[in-house]
């Protein structure tokens, strides 16, 4: 996967590591969809989570990708800014995306473009601020 | 002739967020064609206490005892992939009766929420009976727990580096008297509701799961399972000490509501027999292994999975070598499935949503975190 990847993306390849089964990965914003669907064609189909970190000098979205077959995991990260980030969503290759960029929203703010349905899912409609940020 | 005469429409229906078939609080938001469940709309988030947010103002010990609360049907799940994440992050080696004792916990656990869950979707389908039944074995493993740890609940068994203490004496012979007992008690489940006809008119093919869809959705688990998926975090990368006991990893292709609930009886005659060899092959030697009191992880990330009750739940970890998490994240089985519930309900009867949310055995307390 490692090979595929670094021949796919090339230079958007901004780091990649191999640590046990887990392949952690940081790509561009633009690159996030392809990446995943590549994942998705390559045995990669269970989308087991979407989540973020706040670094304090940037967001980091955490997608863990998994072949269910052979227990290797792919780690996607991306680099956003830490307020008025927009990110294309992954909604389109895989369902669970749908809700768990919700969280991603409703917690660290968090904008997902061309995502369906992008409303807060935790907290109420009238919350103001996004509470997992530093 | 009359049906063309007639206008009819949609309507919008609330149930809860204080339905007894939701099992906590949540809200379903049904769009009604006369009896059929044209959509369905989960709202969640009656129930969020933020404990994501909380874990990175404590210590990581002292975080501990707040996993229990996420599944509180089965508290040593939770705190089996906080602290899998915590000391993969530490390098921490766990002495082999700590991983015994862990598997016992563990297995204990998935038996007394398998146990709620055959209790609860026997009485929301109106046998009310089996309630009981279930409840007076759940009991028992209660017991286990007490005698043990001193809490029957939120247990905290697990400690970074093992388990908090060894187990009492007399904690193996009642073991194995459960161990004995309760797959009597199973058949007698079986006789009382698995062939009983009405109970199979209300889930034989009802609520129907493609495993295409359940894979889509990240389902794992009984809800997986059921869709004659055969995925267990248990066999895909085994923790603790399940490399050395002998399961099966239960199926069933049919994708329904009957499905799921068969996995789950299966499951439980599965934990008997890990909980039997665990206690049969118990090594001895220290339950914990040496870990200063102040807990300062180097920095990097972990992420700890287990196969819980209701499927994956796992734990990131992000650690910058302080006393206290950047972030710790909690993946919640539930919150998937009810993700894909819409998917399971469209073009059932209203009287089947009650059917097919017991099926998915949700507990808010993880979908809310």
């Amino acid at each position: 996967m490692m090979e595929l990847l670094q021949k796919e993306l090339g230079e958007a390849l901004q780091a990649c590591e191999q640590v046990g089964k887990e392949l952690r990965i940081r790509v561009t914003p633009q690159q996030l969809v392809p990446v995943t669907r590549l994942c998705k064609q390559h045995g990669y189909t269970y989308p087991c989570d979407i989540t973020a970190v706040d670094m304090r000098t940037e967001l980091v979205l955490v997608y863990r990708l998994i072949a269910p077959d052979s227990g290797e995991q792919v780690v996607v990260k991306v680099g956003a800014p830490r307020s008025g980030a927009r990110i294309p969503t992954v909604s389109g290759v895989y369902g669970a995306a749908e809700w768990l960029e919700r969280e991603v929203y409703d917690l660290f703010g968090v904008r997902f473009e061309g995502h369906p349905d992008l409303r807060r899912i935790l907290l109420t409609d009238d919350w103001e601020g996004h509470p997992l940020l530093k | 002739m009359l049906q063309s005469s007639v206008r009819t429409e949609q309507v919008t229906l609330n149930m809860g967020p204080q339905h007894p078939s939701t099992h906590g609080v949540l809200r379903l938001e049904l769009v009604l064609d006369g009896e059929v469940v044209v959509d369905a709309r989960p709202v969640i988030g009656y129930l969020h206490r933020g404990v994501e947010k909380i874990g990175e103002a404590r210590t990581y010990p002292q975080f501990l005892p707040y996993t229990d609360r996420i599944d509180y049907l089965s508290a040593a799940s939770n705190n089996g992939a906080y602290v899998q994440a915590v000391e993969k992050l530490m390098g921490v080696e766990v002495p082999d009766r700590a991983k015994y004792l862990r598997v016992i916990a563990l297995e204990l656990n998935r038996i007394a929420s398998h146990l709620v869950f055959i209790a609860t979707f026997a009485n929301d389908l109106a046998a009310t009976t089996v309630f009981l039944y279930a409840i007076r074995e759940r009991e028992l493993i209660m017991d286990l727990f007490e005698m043990w740890v001193g809490a029957r609940l939120t247990q905290s068994t697990f400690r970074i580096g093992g388990v908090t203490e060894d187990i009492p004496e007399e904690f193996l012979p009642k073991a194995r008297e459960f161990c004995a007992l309760l797959p009597k008690r199973l058949e007698e489940y079986d006789r009382l509701l698995t062939g009983n006809r009405i109970f199979e008119a209300r889930t034989r093919g009802v609520g129907i799961l493609p495993p295409e869809v359940a894979w889509d959705y990240a389902c794992s688990g009984p809800t997986l399972r059921g869709s004659g998926v055969s995925f267990d975090v248990r066999r895909a990368e085994p923790y603790e000490a399940y490399d050395q006991v002998d399961f099966e990893v239960v199926t069933h292709p049919a994708c329904d509501c009957l499905g799921r609930y068969l996995v789950r009886m299966g499951e439980m005659r599965e934990s008997v027999r890990i909980i039997a060899q665990c206690v049969d092959r118990l090594p001895q030697g220290e339950v914990r292994a040496k870990v200063g009191r102040v807990v300062k992880p180097p920095a990097g990330e972990a992420y700890g999975r287990v196969e819980s009750p209701r499927g994956e739940f796992g734990c990131y970890v992000v650690s910058d070598g302080g006393t206290s998490p950047v972030r710790v994240r909690l993946r919640a089985p539930s919150f998937f499935h009810l993700a894909a519930l819409p998917q399971m309900l469209r073009g059932w009867k209203m009287g089947d949503v009650v059917a097919i949310l017991g099926s998915i055995d949700i507990v808010l307390g993880e979908v809310d975190r």
